[in-house]
């Protein structure tokens, strides 16, 4: 049975544990591209509008779909560690990924930060070797794995629940403030995971609107033509059938 | 009642931007042609940073016939090519040199309120342009908390109306503080922004429509607002105001040089005579440092930057920072609270469309002594993109899985944020860091603690909100804690054991030296300060213009003013 997503039951404050449903009640992408091939709009690709948007936009978009595979910024030692940890905090457990490895790396190459600095943190630069070094350190002390890269998934994310919490210390961890050290590495990999078009194909972002504008603001309508509805997983029969009509 | 006939007829007087833009283009009309001066020439006035306070400053004096040179770190925009809809893409459009925040309640800096370039933060402010209250600037009398102005509303009143013409403000006829009208009329109301108004209605809160500088009709060469929805972007349709559209087009025309990727490090004085005698800056496009001379110096670079630049500014005279005797330089430095609440409906909302800034209320902005806190705050609607709603969504604390599923949600969710009036206190202060730039000046640090008062306020109104988001039917509710919006640091005054500048911006320290952006502000009541902070600038210019006030320190008195005096 189809979920009624006019009510709010999927989502994780109102479920036991905070813990959102499993990634199977949505439908499989079956229009353009979305991290996992999942996500609410199966028959949306924010690519279809492309041609209205103006040139400046579009190639700064476009770049995102061709990241250069090489890193810069983080060593070879690192980038296993970096990309299990970014895979579970955005939890991308599968093919489609948005390269956020590849974006952060290049954003920290180019010194691109964010303005400000706690005064009770390292350089961002610094923050993340740190954070990395801390996460092998516990996936070592804690479960007996060499690298946090090794651990099983749920150990992952049992340890970055761990970071969430600012629950960490010892070793790289008495360098920094864990908390703010969480808030530096997430501002960075949601601004990535985020910034990429087939996240929004993922949400039914309507994406960049220059010069075309919007014009269906609601709250009568509030679909463009390039906008489509959300969709669940679901079987027409089966659902027909339960339904009784 | 009123001049409702009338709206979207009114011309400002006395500039002629919308005229001088491009219809086709983005770029800034003039800037091929602009008036270059040498660097040895002595201008009238230089003016440190092009945001709204130097950029009206300037283009009110130029057209008295003044020579100003403004000097901008920051890019001189091209938006055709420099601006994008795009919210990673816009990275540049901010503050992101190092600064270091610290205190109990750290203030996040960059995109959250700093701007870089020509044009200044309001190239990215979301586009509330709110008065202040006539109570904002008597709070000490009136409330025992804060500071008094030097001046009063009544002498913004004149400067508010030209400025608000000049945007031009689109809004509702408003019935808080000062009840005025507006020059245009009320955007639409997208859906998202309904729901929220539709829920303080069953709070019996009253709200209105706007009001916001961003245009509704035409305005000379600037068209419609076309909805697209990154305010916070860089307003690539030229629809929302900022004074690269506002008012430097006027400026350029008359003869004013806007000089980019100028860093200014140093204000030089004249140790013979006292006086400012020019600014020092590095040209960062070939990395050298040069002197620019000038009469009149104004320092315009708004709370972090100014009192940064003052600080950094040593000469005999001053071994503890220009203007900085009194140990007054960088204190009082003020931001707001700005708590979001997002509901959660049934139907898809699509937040993103329509200016970000859509409705807000005043009906909480003075203090009520049954509330238990001094001063107030006020409600405006608002429409995170998807990293600012991502943010929103990690700092209600989900990540990972639950974060995909509150984001695979955003098209069902609503946002109304507050802003909290937080008093002015002399610890939260920018001093030097350790740390310097990449050309060997002192980077900020910015250290900032609530005291009680503030925190009462910030629940009383996170609770304000969570009830109209409840009100309006929202299934579930995400709520964060931050903040938004810069003020003080330079404060005026009336003596200098407790203000940097006077009435007239004027530094009581150095004759022929102002300050004239949000840095000189003593409160900041709850409305965003750009608005203020162009009518302070037009004002001062209108003073300065008119000899009102004198920059040449003929009489040596202003080295040493009369303590207490009221110089209004």
């Amino acid at each position: 049975m189809a979920r009624d997503l006019s009510k709010p039951d999927h989502l994780p404050n109102l479920r036991p544990g905070r813990e959102p449903p499993h990634s199977s009640w949505l439908p499989l992408q079956r229009r353009g591209t979305t991290p996992q091939m999942i996500g609410r709009y199966p028959d949306y690709d924010v690519f279809d509008a492309a041609g209205s948007w103006d040139d400046a936009t579009a190639k700064v978009v476009n770049a995102r779909l061709h990241m250069p595979a090489d890193l810069h910024f983080f060593s070879a030692g690192e980038v296993a560690t970096l990309r299990a940890f970014c895979d579970v905090c955005v939890a991308q457990d599968g093919e489609p990924r948005v390269p956020v490895v590849e974006m952060i790396d290049e954003k920290l190459a180019a010194g691109r930060l964010d303005g400000y600095q706690y005064a009770d943190m390292p350089d961002d630069r610094d923050t993340w070797h740190v954070v990395l070094a801390g996460l092998d350190e516990v996936a070592e002390g804690r479960y007996g794995k060499a690298t946090f890269a090794a651990c099983d998934p749920d150990t992952q994310e049992a340890i970055v629940a761990l970071l969430a919490k600012a629950q960490l210390s010892g070793g790289s961890w008495d360098s920094l403030n864990v908390k703010r050290a969480w808030s530096v590495c997430m501002r960075m990999i949601l601004a990535a995971f985020y910034s990429h078009p087939w996240a929004w194909n993922e949400i039914g972002f309507g994406g960049p609107a220059y010069p075309q504008g919007y014009m269906r603001l609601g709250p009568m309508a509030v679909r463009e033509p390039h906008e489509k509805p959300e969709a669940t997983k679901e079987d027409p029969v089966s659902v027909i059938s339960q339904d009784g009509t | 009642m009123r001049t409702n006939l009338l709206k979207g007829a009114r011309a400002p007087k006395d500039n002629e931007s919308r005229f001088l833009l491009d219809v086709a283009r983005r770029d800034l009309p003039g800037e091929d042609t602009m008036r270059r001066y040498r660097t040895d020439d002595e201008v009238d006035l230089v003016v440190v940073g092009a945001g709204a306070g130097g950029s009206v400053l300037a283009q009110r004096l130029a057209r008295r016939g003044w020579r100003v040179v403004i000097l901008e770190a920051g890019p001189f925009w091209h938006p055709d090519d420099d601006w994008v809809s795009d919210e990673a893409g816009s990275h540049d459009l901010y503050w992101t040199q190092k600064r270091v925040i610290g205190g109990d309640d750290p203030i996040e800096l960059g995109k959250n309120n700093s701007g870089r370039g020509v044009g200044g933060s309001m190239i990215h402010y979301a586009g509330y342009t709110p008065r202040f209250h006539p109570s904002d600037f008597e709070t000490l009398r009136r409330d025992g908390v804060g500071a008094d102005w030097p001046i009063t509303y009544a002498d913004l009143r004149d400067h508010y109306v030209q400025v608000e013409r000049e945007l031009p403000v689109a809004g509702q006829n408003w019935p808080w503080g000062d009840p005025h009208s507006y020059p245009f009329s009320p955007h639409a109301v997208s859906g998202a922004a309904s729901i929220t108004w539709k829920g303080a209605l069953a709070c019996g809160i009253e709200m209105r429509v706007g009001p916001v500088g961003i245009v509704n009709g035409t305005f000379g060469n600037r068209p419609h607002c076309i909805y697209r929805g990154y305010c916070l972007q860089g307003c690539k349709v030229n629809a929302k105001a900022s004074p690269y559209v506002t008012h430097l087009p006027d400026a350029l025309a008359h003869g004013v040089e806007v000089r980019a990727g100028s860093m200014a490090v140093r204000v030089e004085i004249d140790d013979a005579t006292g006086l400012a005698r020019g600014v020092t800056y590095i040209d960062e496009e070939h990395g050298k440092e040069r002197y620019q001379r000038a009469r009149v110096v104004a320092v315009c670079a708004y709370s972090i930057e100014s009192p940064r630049l003052l600080l950094n500014s040593i000469s005999q005279r001053f071994p503890h920072g220009l203007c900085n005797t009194e140990d007054q330089v960088g204190r009082y430095v003020m931001v707001q609270g700005a708590t979001q609440t997002a509901g959660r409906y049934p139907d898809e909302v699509r937040m993103y469309k329509a200016p970000l800034p859509e409705v807000s209320s005043e009906v909480f902005y003075e203090t009520d002594e049954s509330r238990g806190f001094a001063r107030g705050f006020s409600i405006q609607t608002i429409a995170p993109l998807p990293i600012g709603w991502a943010e929103h969504v990690l700092a209600a604390g989900h990540w990972g899985r639950a974060m995909r599923e509150y984001m695979r949600d955003y098209n069902h969710w609503s946002t109304v944020g507050v802003l909290n009036e937080l008093l002015a206190q002399p610890d939260n202060r920018v001093t030097l860091a350790d740390e310097c730039d990449q050309y060997g000046t002192p980077v900020a640090r910015f250290d900032y603690t609530l005291c009680d008062n503030d925190k009462a306020n910030m629940a009383f109104s996170a609770n304000v909100i969570h009830g109209i988001v409840i009100a309006s039917g929202a299934q579930d509710v995400l709520t964060i804690r931050r903040f938004a919006h810069l003020i003080g640091g330079c404060r005026m005054g009336t003596s200098p054991e407790d203000s940097v500048v006077s009435a007239d911006h004027q530094s009581w320290a150095v004759a022929n030296l102002f300050v004239a952006d949000g840095s000189v502000c003593p409160t900041q009541g709850s409305a965003n300060p750009a608005l203020t902070i162009m009518a302070l600038a037009s004002r001062l210019a209108q003073r300065l213009g008119s000899r009102k006030v004198d920059p040449s320190g003929g009489s040596a008195s202003r080295l040493a003013p009369v303590s207490g005096s009221n110089r209004r």
